[in-house]
């Protein structure tokens, strides 16, 4: 692989575009693909093939041929309304994974630049906040402020949008609170239970980290779920 | 139960920011002028524990980052890295098998197969 090529590559991913890697395993020359661009001579012979797996976002060696694709995809993204103390350790677990993440707090004694580094923050009320990102259903939403009124509005605008996957903290107790107001508000029972609350797997932890661990162990696997039933 | 919610646009590749971190390590590397091999996992059979696309980095003192099974192959991939630079070869493909129990051979325990491509990053 040439250098230039390797510079385009993390280039185009810190953009988060889609785009994809080729690679002819009987010359050893590479080239980057994506929807707006035709393949270079070495490969155009097997054009239709190459955009199949491309718009498939299947990696792999392309049937009948000697080329390896590799996708890069523009990441799902995660809105995490609250930044609270456990949001500082899913921010350190979720930087693992291939996720966008913004946080969205109005309080701004939350939101400091101390608390957090290298991440996206809305000092906003979330109604605001989410109005100005282009949202759709690639989205997740994690309510962690507790507070109707800081949560209840991003858990209204996440439901209607169709987010895949929204969790939101708090008790049993403070999530069937959550749930009646929510029935008030016009939403149907099957849309509420949609909802994961009390968010994340149980594994017994109380501890700040533990509970971060239980909601990225959660949106990994609901993530992982959706993705496998995308492919089939 | 909660309904399965089957919905089909969701893409993504949660192991993608693997590759990234590599990928700009490989690019430090080169930039203080090491020799540097990208092997990449291009095809598995069975339980094999990388997917397509997981990567490695090699340089020439045989230093390496990332993995491309569960630590079985490693060890022969950064030989084949090294012989790579050392014969001045720019790509190399690499079929691993099954273990054979009786020998100290390489292979993999978990009853998988793969195949690695590697490459000089020049």
């Amino acid at each position: 692989m040439k250098t230039e090529i390797l510079k385009e590559i993390i280039k185009r991913n810190s953009l988060k575009e889609d785009f994809a890697v080729l690679t002819n395993l009987s010359t050893g020359n590479s080239e980057i693909f994506d929807s707006k661009k035709l393949p270079g001579k070495e490969f155009k012979n097997y054009e239709n093939k190459i955009k199949n797996f491309y718009n498939l976002k299947k990696n792999g060696i392309i049937d009948g041929t000697q080329i390896f694709i590799f996708n890069y995809i523009k990441p799902v993204e995660i809105i995490i309304v609250g930044a609270v103390h456990i949001a500082q350790y899913l921010i350190d677990l979720l930087k693992n994974f291939n996720f966008i993440v913004t946080i969205i707090d109005p309080r701004k004694y939350f939101t400091t630049e101390q608390r957090f580094q290298n991440v996206k923050i809305i000092n906003e009320w979330p109604n605001n906040a989410l109005e100005k990102i282009k949202t759709n259903k690639n989205f997740a939403l994690i309510t962690l402020t507790h507070d109707p009124k800081i949560d209840d509005p991003a858990l209204s605008y996440a439901l209607k949008n169709k987010f895949f996957y929204i969790g939101a903290l708090g008790s049993k107790k403070t999530h069937e609170n959550r749930c009646k107001r929510l029935k008030e508000a016009g939403f149907g029972e099957k849309e509420i239970r949609s909802i994961h609350g009390p968010i994340g797997i149980k594994f017994g932890g109380k501890s700040t980290p533990e509970i971060a661990l239980s909601i990225v162990a959660q949106l990994v696997s609901e993530t992982n779920k959706i993705l496998l039933n995308s492919k089939n | 139960m909660r309904e399965c919610k089957i919905i089909f646009f969701l893409e993504n590749n949660l192991n993608q920011c693997m590759s990234e971190i590599i990928l700009k390590s490989a690019n430090s590397w080169i930039e203080t002028k090491k020799k540097v091999v990208l092997a990449t996992v291009i095809k598995t059979w069975g339980s094999s524990p990388c997917p397509i696309g997981s990567k490695m980095i090699v340089n020439e003192k045989g230093e390496f980052l990332g993995s491309v099974s569960g630590g079985c192959v490693e060890a022969n991939i950064i030989n084949e890295c090294l012989e790579l630079i050392k014969n001045k070869n720019s790509f190399k493909k690499i079929h691993f098998t099954v273990q054979d129990e009786s020998a100290w051979s390489v292979g993999l325990a978990c009853g998988g197969e793969l195949t690695v491509y590697i490459e000089q990053i020049n």
